[in-house]
């Protein structure tokens, strides 16, 4: 039995690298091209510099605000999609509908808007809400299922409404955890928005590949190094932030 | 008070957990349930304020149906009916104040309290409350911050900010040091003495039993197997809601 599913597994994996024409001997080849492609890049020409920070704070807005917006969006749907708190005939659809949408990236949605509403940042926010929004839902269902569920009891037994047990017995003990969520999303989407330049959705990676199109390589330097820079800045606050909720 | 007629809760998938009780209890009594872990006691309580949904039977308080009642009506109802739990089951994140204003839940205004807004009458008697429990200084620690014993006491003020008629406790000393029992059960004695509130509690231990209890009903396999003074508790009662040891 394990023998045969370790069989299976070398098979399928040697039919993926042969189908999809993984060859160690090419890599080897292109490392010069990769070599000559880094010597290029350097030095960054940092007289782009200006460019690229309003283009990375043009990210940075981007996946704050659509990061606020769907933090607020997915509240109401993190409860109706918690097992321990919807009724079956609300749970199971909403569910549904979440892992359907969720399946989609944020890159995806942002062609789908650069479509609707047209190029610029806006259709980089509308994107990061669409994705962001059933995302946390999912996430703020699940702690949703894990609270205790003592408090709650506690609370029903005073006398409360229902939205009073979810305002006092819930609310309290996941309120942390959806901060950590929403910081983590933060993230996650200043990562992805970088590249939502790409199809014409606004911020950093528009200049990228603006500069990567004009084969102009140490502007290109200057804008990644930005990049990575915000990309690391943003973790480090935010994984701070996110030790002290728990 | 407190009428009780063929009550009978079947827990999931198919346990037995009360079976067939008929008990009326007065105003003002200070009753013990003893018996057995297993033996159904918590399921009883759970059920006189439908936390558990009673499969069969009724029950009444103070003439007025909890069984069968609407959501608004069993609120209602509820109110009267203040409840300690094993584990106390505070929300343990928020402040001690706080965890006995949500006894006031049933009597507030519903909108504002969603807002965490509570008047100014709903605060003072959580004050007095905490008072009473001699924790008047604690009301803005968090609540995890406290002991056992201080967070039972946290739970019983919650209790009383309902004004209630009558407490259910459930095995309130259960999880607490030995050595703090004697001085919750005292708390829930003066509480049944001075506000003549009726006190239904909930113990395994036989000692604790027979000092507080003005009667005494004993259960076994969810069923009442004695009912009287705890004078009349001889040592062959006792082993019959015991049981046999094997």
């Amino acid at each position: 039995m394990r023998r045969a599913a370790v069989f299976i597994a070398v098979l399928v994996l040697a039919w993926t690298a042969w189908d999809t024409g993984a060859d160690p001997v090419r890599l080897g080849r292109g490392i010069p091209w990769i070599a000559d492609f880094l010597r290029r890049m350097l030095p960054p020409d940092l007289r782009v510099l200006p460019a690229a920070l309003l283009g990375a704070l043009k990210t940075g807005e981007i996946a704050l605000l659509g990061t606020a917006v769907a933090a607020v969006l997915a509240l109401p749907l993190g409860f109706v999609s918690a097992r321990n708190v919807a009724a079956p005939a609300i749970f199971h659809p909403a569910r549904l509908a979440l892992n359907f949408f969720r399946s989609v990236d944020t890159l995806v949605y942002a062609l789908v808007f650069v479509a609707a509403v047209g190029l610029g940042p806006f259709p980089g926010v509308l994107a990061v809400v669409a994705y962001t929004t059933t995302s946390l839902a999912k996430l703020y269902s699940e702690a949703i299922e894990g609270i205790d569920r003592g408090p709650v009891d506690a609370i029903t037994a005073t006398g409360a409404t229902r939205l009073q047990v979810l305002r006092f017995g819930v609310l309290p003990q996941v309120l942390p955890l959806f901060l950590s969520y929403v910081l983590y999303r933060l993230e996650t989407n200043i990562r992805a928005a970088t590249v939502l330049g790409f199809v014409g959705a606004g911020g950093i990676g528009f200049y990228l590949q603006t500069y990567l199109r004009m084969i102009d390589y140490p502007a290109a330097s200057t804008v990644l190094l930005v990049t990575v820079v915000m990309v690391m800045v943003v973790d480090a606050i935010s994984s701070r932030l996110r030790a002290r909720l728990v | 008070m407190i009428d009780v007629a063929g009550l009978r809760v079947v827990l999931p998938p198919a346990v037995v957990a009360v079976d067939g009780i008929d008990l009326t209890i007065g105003a003002g009594e200070f009753v013990v349930i003893l018996g057995r872990s297993g033996a159904g006691k918590t399921t009883f309580l759970r059920a006189l304020n439908r936390l558990v949904e009673p499969t069969a039977g009724t029950v009444h308080v103070d003439g007025r149906a909890i069984t069968g009642a609407d959501a608004a009506t069993l609120r209602t109802l509820r109110r009267q009916i203040g409840m300690v739990f094993q584990q106390f089951n505070l929300v343990r994140r928020v402040s001690v104040l706080d965890n006995v204003l949500a006894g006031r839940l049933g009597w507030a205004r519903s909108l504002p309290t969603l807002l965490g807004r509570f008047g100014a009458e709903d605060r003072r008697i959580a004050h007095e409350c905490l008072a009473q429990v001699g924790l008047a200084d604690f009301a803005a620690r968090r609540a995890d911050t406290l002991s056992g014993g201080e967070q039972q006491r946290v739970a019983i003020a919650r209790a009383l900010a309902q004004a209630p008629s009558v407490i259910l406790a459930d095995e309130p000393t259960a999880s607490l040091d030995p050595a703090l029992t004697g001085s919750i059960m005292d708390l829930l004695k003066t509480i049944n003495v001075r506000r003549g509130l009726t006190l239904v509690v909930s113990q395994h231990q036989l000692e604790t039993a027979l000092a507080y209890a003005t009667r005494v009903v004993g259960f076994r396999r969810g069923r009442v197997v004695f009912d009287g003074a705890p004078s009349a508790l001889t040592p062959a009662v006792a082993a019959t809601i015991y049981g046999e040891h094997r």
